[in-house]
């Protein structure tokens, strides 16, 4: 058990800046409880019109939503059943810590963060740096997890862009001192400071100088070509500390510090900004390198003093597993930002962060609540308590792809996550045509992610699907069931178990037993059914 | 507006479109469907007071890489920097172009030249990204193209295909719905002439009536499962879809439908077909098009490649405009050819021209635009805008007047933050004068 580890590393922090009694509580069930309760306390009770909560889902729903969220992989027929099967009292928590320690843990989360990241570059160049990227955060995840760890790699990482997979966050703003300072804001914090760029945030406290004094850790930043055996060209994140050439038509681009524009003179060079990190005060000279002021800022931004760090993350986390975030969007928090149970949150974010910023250990937490185990309804009224269901998502392209992969039973082919040499045939590649499809920005409302044409006719039209789901063909799974399961009855079950990891209700049975006697050909009529169940609403959501 | 009434009698007295389209609707809508959709002829009727901005439409002829002035449609013959490029006279006295352009100097009373574009950007995915949104690329706000605010801000409620279609591979900036959401990316065409992907039923197209239909009955059971929202969404989204590939409208994608004269008269170039294409979308209804050709960035060789690419162009753009001018299209569409800048005024050792904001060129015709007039000066050696610079932003102010939009609607960004279709600028008035 890791948790002695993380007790005593709570033990240093705990007393002094926690409000909540439960100092030093690490385990993961004791902290899910504390969970619902403080829950109960914020919303259902508190709310006159209080929704009726949802029950506990069943175990295959459970099983087959917590697979997709840790590993981004629907459960095989064999782990539903076996699961199933299971009568001990703690089989979800162990279904949790199974799949917490599988490959495609990481490499779920890293595709995750891979799309939080370049979901917002300034050019396409950028996803040069994405297979590092992906590297980077695959390992990561798949070792002892420590989001402030992670945090700081990006913050201060240096170097050849295709090699570096920390270098993705800065590449993907080009190095821009402005933009980079965004992200950073944006993604760690989830405070969105830039809206004070130009002037005074109209509906937060930030104002203009603050961010134009975040921005001063990171005037020195270069993106600089890299030639790569002859011909392939790279980029590498360079800090310059000496000797930039002024631009005469920028009197504050190249500049060794940042200044903040006159906005009536925009011509003239500005006002000198001191680092100061507008959370804490903490500030610096002017004048220090640029290795000295990244490590610096990293430092005071994972710092427990910086609370906003692990309620970022925690809101996040909660908002993909749960469906539904405390602060909506994940990426715009903040003091002046409304939070639907500030006082779960709040006491989350302080277990996470006692808890040495543990990943692993913040969704074992928050998938042993019992908010997380409810039935999913869809998205809440404004009127109705939030939290009182589970959210239906929709999977992300990684997700579906999976899913299709698992389903078709077809193999992937060359991986080119790791492989993608530029981003001109990055998106080659079947999983790359499903992420060009159906890829979407992780950091927007889930409820404004929609559909496109696109992806309907994708999954409808596709010839390479088409021929995955032949019944005529030996080498499709399909063909084969066809061939070793001639009970009909039973094979509507074996396509419901592998499509939607779930037995068919009675009333679906009866609608595609109907189907079957009504077609000519056996094959035909199951090549429908699972062509409709591939197509339906609940194969692209997890529930 | 006689050309969407007759499009609309087309869309019901088409027997295979329309049979097929009830077929599926009585399919899907087994299902647990929220009701409030409206059909598209309500809609017509509702928004007819719409109908006179609904006519207008834009092609955007797109030149990715940023075309030479000078090998275009500023030549400087006789000045160092003009090269070995030859001017042609036009169809308008006193307006000469490159030689590389016989067919458009034969058009040109039709078309205006805007010759003092400029502009700061000089990497082709900025600079691209700049002259279709109108905006610097930012992390925290995804501009709209232009293209998708034209499909917004011109809905056709009787259009069963995309309103924004691109045709070509060659644009990466990455710019589409934005802000606008996914209903406003562009459909992007690889290739006119070729069926878009994934729109042609797998099977039979009975058997795909039945399985829509036993996807509605599935549904309706997942619906009652706590999910009535979702499939909803679900079901609008499919209907849509196979409203589209089910359409008559589908038509104006198959080229070989179209005389062989015509599509001669385009040229026989991937390009020329995409021109061909751009109109017959028009006619279907899409307001918003753009057909790329990339290869325009001539670091080397300048001369024999801008010939080349020229040559690829100048027939079909000629007679887009000669067609669209034939069948009494020209007046409501506008159409733009443009890069995202212009090239060096000095040829470089290796013969060819780098990046050049500074001072490039675009052509303008259709949608009101008065053609035969050139707009701007550059000075002797192209090097600098003499007279009358017209900014991105001024040139996109120009397509909102052209297309009778509001340039200064507000979108709402995610963040909160309000933003303007077209943010400062101003129309260039002479090209409406």
């Amino acid at each position: 058990m890791p948790f002695s580890r993380i007790s005593l590393a709570a033990g240093f922090f705990a007393l002094a800046l926690l409000p909540v009694a439960a100092a030093g509580e690490l385990d993961p069930h004791s902290v899910a409880q504390r969970v619902d309760e403080l829950l109960a306390e914020e919303t259902y009770q508190a709310t006159a019109d209080t929704a009726e909560l949802a029950p506990r889902t069943d175990d295959a729903t459970f099983l087959r939503r917590v697979s997709l969220d840790l590993t981004g992989v629907p459960p095989t027929p064999e782990e539903i059943t076996a699961f199933a099967f299971d009568t001990t009292s703690d089989k979800r928590a162990r279904a949790v810590q199974r799949l917490l320690a599988q490959r495609q843990f990481g490499e779920n989360w890293a595709r995750y963060w891979r799309d939080v990241i370049m979901y917002r570059r300034s050019e396409d160049r950028a996803l040069l740096a994405a297979p590092a990227l992906y590297q980077f955060l695959t390992d990561s995840f798949n070792g002892q997890p420590r989001w402030d760890e992670i945090a700081h790699r990006f913050i201060t990482a240096t170097g050849d862009v295709r090699e570096e997979g920390a270098t993705a966050l800065i590449m993907a703003q080009m190095g821009g001192a402005e933009d980079t300072t965004a992200e950073i804001s944006r993604i760690f914090m989830g405070i969105q400071i830039q809206c004070a760029q130009c002037h005074d945030h109209p509906t937060d406290r930030w104002k203009r100088e603050q961010f134009h004094e975040l921005t001063a850790f990171f005037p020195r930043l270069s993106i600089r070509p890299v030639r790569v055996e002859g011909k392939r060209r790279s980029f590498a994140v360079v800090p310059v500390d000496r000797g930039r050439v002024k631009r005469p038509n920028n009197p504050r681009q190249g500049a060794l510090e940042h200044f903040m524009p006159d906005l009536d003179h925009p011509e003239e060079e500005g006002q000198l900004m001191k680092p100061v990190f507008f959370v804490t005060g903490q500030q610096l000279d002017d004048g220090l390198p640029d290795s000295e002021r990244r490590e610096t800022i990293a430092d005071w931004i994972t710092d427990r003093k910086n609370r906003w760090f692990a309620k970022a993350y925690v809101n996040r986390m909660w908002s993909e597993m749960v469906g539904l975030g405390f602060y909506e969007p994940v990426d715009d928090i903040g003091p002046d930002r409304e939070c639907s149970a500030p006082k779960t949150l709040d006491y989350l974010s302080d277990r996470f962060a006692a808890s040495g910023y543990d990943v692993k250990w913040l969704f074992e937490v928050i998938a042993a609540t019992d908010a997380y185990g409810r039935e999913s309804r869809s998205r809440m009224d404004d009127d109705v308590a939030p939290f009182t269901a589970a959210c239906p998502q929709r999977l992300r392209a990684d997700q579906l792809f999976n899913a299709l992969v698992e389903v078709l039973g077809i193999s992937e082919g060359d991986d080119d996550d790791k492989k993608a040499r530029n981003y001109r045939t990055a998106f080659n590649s079947p999983r790359g045509q499903v992420n060009k499809t159906f890829g979407y920005d992780p950091s927007v409302r889930r409820d404004e992610v929609a559909g496109s044409i696109p992806q309907a006719l994708f999954l409808m039209n596709s010839p390479q699907l088409a021929r995955a789901m032949s019944g005529d063909d030996r080498g499709t799974s399909l063909g084969r069931m066809l061939d070793e399961i001639s009970d009909d009855e039973a094979l509507v079950s074996e396509l419901y178990l592998r499509c939607l990891a779930r037995e068919p209700r009675e009333s679906e049975m009866k609608t595609c037993l109907e189907h079957v006697s009504n077609s000519n050909e056996r094959a035909d009529a199951f090549e429908d059914i699972l062509w409709a169940l591939v197509n339906s609403t609940e194969f692209l959501n997890r529930n | 507006m006689t050309m969407h009434l007759r499009h609309q009698v087309d869309v019901s007295v088409s027997r295979r479109g329309a049979i097929h389209r009830r077929d599926f609707l009585r399919g899907i809508s087994t299902a647990a469907v929220a009701a409030g959709t409206l059909g598209w002829s309500d809609l017509v009727t509702l928004q007819a007071g719409e109908l006179k901005k609904r006519g207008k439409s834009i092609i955007l002829l797109w030149m990715q890489g940023g075309p030479s002035p000078f090998e275009t449609f500023s030549p400087k013959p006789g000045h160092e920097n003009g090269g070995e490029t030859k001017a042609i006279d036009t169809s308008v006295a006193g307006i000469q172009i490159s030689e590389n352009f016989p067919q458009t100097a034969k058009v040109m009373h039709e078309a205006a030249l805007i010759r003092s574009m400029t502009s700061k950007e000089g990497s082709h995915p900025r600079a691209t990204y700049l002259a279709h949104t109108g905006y610097l690329p930012t992390a925290n706000v995804k501009y709209p193209a232009f293209g998708s605010n034209v499909a917004d801000q011109l809905p056709r409620p009787e259009l069963d295909l995309p309103s924004f279609v691109r045709i070509g591979n060659g644009n990466r900036d990455g710019s589409g719905g934005g802000l606008l959401g996914i209903d406003f990316d562009p459909f992007v065409l690889n290739k006119a002439g070729e069926l878009p992907t994934n729109a042609k039923p797998t099977t039979a197209e009975n058997r795909y009536s039945r399985r829509l239909d036993l996807l509605g009955r599935l549904e309706a059971d997942y619906a009652a499962q706590g999910a009535d929202y979702e499939v909803s969404e679900h079901n609008k989204l499919y209907r849509k879809a196979s409203k589209m590939i089910l359409s008559s409208q589908m038509k104006a994608f198959d080229l070989e439908d179209e005389p062989a004269a015509v599509r001669a008269a385009y040229g026989d170039s991937e390009f020329g077909m995409g021109c061909l294409l751009a109109r017959r979308l028009v006619e279907t209804g899409v307001p918003s098009i753009e057909v790329t050709l990339n290869g325009w960035d001539t670091h080397f060789e300048n001369f024999p490649r801008v010939r080349e690419l020229a040559g690829q162009v100048d027939t079909p753009l000629a007679y887009l405009i000669t067609d669209l001018k034939q069948r009494g299209m020209l007046d409501d569409t506008l159409v733009v050819w443009m890069g995202e800048f212009g090239r060096t005024p000095r040829i470089n050792p290796r013969a060819g021209r780098d990046h050049y904001p500074k001072a490039f060129n675009v052509l303008l015709a259709g949608g009101g635009v008065r053609g035969g007039q050139v707009i701007g000066t550059t000075d002797a050696g192209g090097a600098a805008v003499e007279d009358r610079p017209v900014t991105v932003p001024d040139l996109l102010q120009s397509f909102c007047q052209s297309l009778g939009i509001d340039a200064s609607y507000e979108n709402i960004a995610p963040n909160g933050r309000p933003i303007k279709i077209v943010d400062g600028g101003s129309p260039v008035s002479e090209l409406f004068g």
